[in-house]
């Protein structure tokens, strides 16, 4: 198949990565052979693949879905593509891609990656960082987005950074219209679209900061 | 679109700077192009994706040079020729500005603060909301303002376009390629759109309802229906609908500097034949400006004059 990243942006990964990455990162993959449960399975598997091959400290495991039950249980794959990243010592950032991160979400999987390869230190306020102490119980942040939506990646990457700080916290970037089931379910029509603690709270919109965090904070103090 | 894009990938932090230019969309990165031209140390701050509202259309047909370029494209040739003369780019939102001080202070939300000899304000602006019933109750639920963020949503579905611009003409176009039915409600009776789109609307499967405005968006869950009224006649009626895509104009995103720059009644900066606002050494570029066009060629022209007249302080 014909790359995917174009001369330009590999050379320009190569540079970033090469400028960034502090430590090693390793990537899982959760595909299904299953072509029509899974439309974009091969592609995310070769855009993986292509960035694997921009730095040696990206590393890919690739798994199935369908036979590999117990490590998707074990890592809480719920669907398919999924894909998450561990940092060198093997520890689960507790981020997740559902579906393909195409697009302007491309974008999120390498600051995800850089930001992994940081052991998940990440640049979060004094303030969010305080009140993430309040979250003392799981909490799952399920952002609904749409390749082609500019104001997204915002708030995946809040997500993604809350998940890294707190370890109560999963961060989830799921592709809308790949799961339209899931996005029916929660009446996504206008994305971003949040989704906390499966339905306990909701908010729309890329907030800054620290609203993003004083709309996951309400759901904490109610429950 | 490009099917991997990397423009929200952000740079390492350096404080201060020459330049900060507030909003990477065509403004804020025609100054960044003209600024790192002119030798100074530059930072455009963006806490969306840089290209501002231009990633929110599907095709451009009207800035010179690009006979039809799709909004994506044309925004990363504005971002890589920016990059390309030396600007910096952070991906954090201006929360709060000190602009009397020497140099300015900018802060951002992930509680950085920058410093700037100058500031290039270029913010841009959000589509107005059409202030009904029903609008805020159903934002998540049928209710958009960006039709190629949530247009696959209404695959096979009715939709209602509010207004009679080029947004609301153009993007609607763009709805009748994914719903069933596209029905463009204004509140006149012809369209202030572009002569070119109206021809293409005209020719389209869209429908108009004119002289009528939304009263009412309502439902259950999802949007159900819109309440209409007739502005003539006053009578009102039910149109069955699930979605309703808002193109009524625009406000600017002007808040946070609001403390010491002087707009007009609607909040829009007024800025000198220079585009120096009240404040020295503060410039105002694009949408955000009082002007009697908004437009990415007219954004990109004002980026340019700010950046001209800028270099006088240094
Ligand atoms: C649907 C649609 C279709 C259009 N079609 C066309 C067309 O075909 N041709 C044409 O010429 N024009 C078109 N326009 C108009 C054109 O997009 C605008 O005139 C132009 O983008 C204005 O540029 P700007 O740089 O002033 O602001 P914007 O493009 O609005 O960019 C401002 C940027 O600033 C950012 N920002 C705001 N506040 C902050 C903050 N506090 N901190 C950090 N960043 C911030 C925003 O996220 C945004 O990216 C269209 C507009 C819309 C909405």
């Amino acid at each position: 198949m014909a790359a995917l990243l174009s001369e330009e942006d590999r050379k320009y990964l190569v540079d970033l990565f090469e400028k960034e990455l502090k430590g090693e990162v390793k990537i899982l993959f959760f595909g299904s052979k299953k072509k029509e449960e899974c439309e974009y399975c091969e592609l995310t598997e070769q855009i993986l693949q292509e960035l694997a091959e921009t730095s040696n400290k990206i590393t890919i495991e690739n798994h199935d879905f369908d036979d590999e039950e117990a490590l998707a249980k074990q890592y809480n794959v719920e669907m398919v593509p999924a894909i998450l990243m561990l940092d060198a010592n093997g520890k689960d950032m507790r981020i997740r891609f559902y579906g393909i991160p195409s697009g302007y979400e491309f974008s999120s999987l390498i600051e995800d990656v850089i930001a992994t390869s940081k052991n998940g230190a990440v640049e979060l306020s004094k303030d969010t960082i305080e009140k993430l102490q309040d979250v003392k119980s799981p909490l799952k942040l399920q952002v609904f987005v749409t390749p082609t939506c500019p104001y997204c990646p915002k708030a995946v990457l809040m997500a993604h950074k809350l998940a890294m700080q707190s370890s109560n916290i999963v961060g989830e970037m799921i592709e809308a219209n790949e799961f339209p089931d899931l996005s029916m379910q929660y009446n996504v029509s206008s994305v971003p679209h949040i989704i906390i603690n499966d339905g306990e709270g909701e908010f729309v919109g890329a907030l800054p900061e620290e609203a993003f965090v004083e709309q996951v904070i309400s759901v904490v103090k109610e429950a | 679109m490009p099917l991997f894009n990397l423009s929200n990938v952000s740079k390492p932090v350096e404080l201060n700077y020459d330049v900060a230019i507030v909003g990477a969309g065509p403004g804020g990165l025609s100054a960044a192009i003209y600024a790192g031209r002119a030798g100074l140390k530059t930072i455009v701050f963006e806490k969306a994706t840089e290209g501002g509202q231009i990633l929110l259309t599907d095709m451009i047909e009207d800035y010179p040079g690009f006979t039809s370029i799709s909004g994506n494209a044309l925004a990363d040739e504005f971002l890589s020729h920016a990059k390309a003369f030396g600007a910096n780019f952070a991906n954090e939102e201006i929360v709060e500005v000190d602009l009397e001080s020497n140099p300015k202070k900018l802060k951002t939300d992930l509680g950085n603060e920058y410093t700037a000899k100058t500031v290039v304000i270029a913010t841009g602006s959000n589509p107005k909301k059409l202030g009904v019933k029903g609008e805020d109750e159903f934002l998540n639920r049928g209710v958009s303002y960006c039709a190629v963020c949530d247009g696959s949503f209404f695959k096979g579905k009715r939709v209602v376009v509010v207004g009679g611009g080029d947004s609301a003409v153009e993007e609607g176009l763009y709805m009748t390629k994914i719903a069933n039915e596209v029905t463009l409600v204004h509140r006149r009776d012809k369209l202030r759109a572009q002569k070119i789109a109206q021809d293409r609307a005209f020719k389209s499967n869209m429908k108009f309802i004119w002289n009528t405005v939304v009263t009412e968006i309502g439902g259950t869950k999802n949007v159900e229906y819109v309440i209409l009224k007739n502005v003539q006649t006053g009578e009102t009626t039910k149109h069955e609908t699930d979605g309703v895509f808002i193109y009524v104009g625009l406000t600017p995103n002007v808040e946070i500097f609001k403390k010491y720059i002087k707009t007009d009644e609607n909040g829009f900066i007024l800025a000198d034949d220079h585009m120096e606002t009240n404040v020295k050494g503060v410039y105002a570029v694009g949408d955000i400006r009082k002007t009697p066009l908004r437009q990415i060629v007219t954004a990109a022209s004002d980026g340019a004059i700010a950046v001209i007249d800028m270099t006088k302080y240094f």
